[in-house]
């Protein structure tokens, strides 16, 4: 099974219920020394893992480096993981630790809001802005946040806007979280007012 | 500035809730398990030598305790020796820098003896701890 790889990643939760047996099992056999049963879980969390690193640091090739030490991270501590917990729960909390450390000793080259293009007047523009490039705009306005509103952000839509799971893999209280969210959005809000007010050309 | 509208939060959970997934290059799976076999092979980490260190520690502790001792001593003297001066205002001149002058001495050696000990035991302890290694 190959979760999440083609299509939006948002299906996580439902994947992490019908792969959830599978883990336990492959944890089990890794646990007694079957080393080789590690292997299931890294091809079941492969897709959302270097996904998840990749909306940190923008990067295909150093998401694939942070996912492979999240899981050789996760290898080591495999024996911490409580029964009482969903193991991808787990796994997201601990590579999400892991990039959030990995991009304050290495940022990620990111642009300033000052240099994130918006057109002056998009109406009077012929065409303007496509959407893609609108959407690029704003996630790379993402990346030019402060880290903890970034952080927020990243993980919230990462977990298809799951306030609690995405509080947990950060390890803050929700309220935490619902304020940086929120703080976070009037950030981007104020830094590309132009981009948000223009109307979807797609639906124009 | 403008405040963050409903327009605007949905505007942004649009674009951000749908962002382009990555696939996993054909050899990530391999390369992360050869890293995991390569984990698994090492032999496991030295732990620390809590055994042969102990003795280190603990005086090494027991130095730096006597250091502050000492300094907390020093300071009380240098106190009530400056307070006694404005009583000795009285004797004579010669007197007092002849007593001052043995005092700084006697100070210098205790620290020198000090600072010699710490040393002696800084080295033993890693020699001691080095050769618990090879």
């Amino acid at each position: 099974m190959q979760p999440c790889v083609t299509a939006s990643c948002h299906t996580i939760e439902a994947e992490s219920s019908v792969s959830a047996s599978d883990d336990q099992t492959d944890i089990e056999r890794v646990l007694a020394g079957d080393i080789s049963a590690f292997e299931g879980i890294v091809r079941r969390w492969q897709g959302p893992l270097i996904n998840l690193a990749y909306r940190f640091c923008r990067d295909h090739g150093r998401a694939e480096e942070m996912a492979q030490e999240a899981f050789l991270r996760a290898y080591r501590a495999l024996g911490q993981w409580r029964r009482d917990a969903v193991f991808s729960t787990w796994l997201f909390a601990l590579a999400a630790n892991l990039y959030r450390s990995e991009l304050r000793r290495i940022p990620a080259r990111t642009v300033s809001f000052e240099d994130i293009a918006e057109p002056r007047d998009v109406r009077a523009s012929d065409g303007g802005l496509e959407d893609h490039d609108r959407d690029l705009a704003v996630r790379r306005a993402v990346g030019a946040l402060p880290a903890k509103y970034r952080e927020a952000l990243i993980l919230f839509y990462f977990h298809d806007m799951d306030v609690t799971t995405a509080a947990r893999s950060l390890g803050l209280p929700e309220g935490t979280l619902k304020a940086r969210l929120f703080r976070g959005r009037e950030i981007l809000r104020s830094k590309l007012p132009q981009l948000l007010a223009m109307p979807r050309l797609k639906e124009a | 500035m403008r405040r963050l509208t409903e327009h605007d939060e949905g505007e942004i959970n649009r674009i951000l809730s749908r962002e382009d997934e990555i696939l996993p290059s054909s050899g990530f799976a391999v390369s992360v398990m050869d890293a995991v076999r390569r984990e698994a092979a090492a032999p496991p980490p030295i732990p620390f030598p809590w055994k042969r260190a102990l003795p280190g520690l603990v005086l090494g502790g027991f130095a730096l305790a006597l250091v502050f001792v000492t300094v907390v001593v020093a300071i009380a003297q240098l106190i009530r020796a400056s307070t006694s001066a404005q009583f000795s205002m009285s004797l004579p001149s010669v007197i007092t820098p002849i007593f001052g002058l043995q005092r700084n001495l006697e100070i210098a050696a205790i620290w020198t003896v000090l600072v010699l000990l710490v040393t002696f035991v800084s080295v033993k302890l890693s020699m001691r701890l080095a050769s618990g290694r090879a």
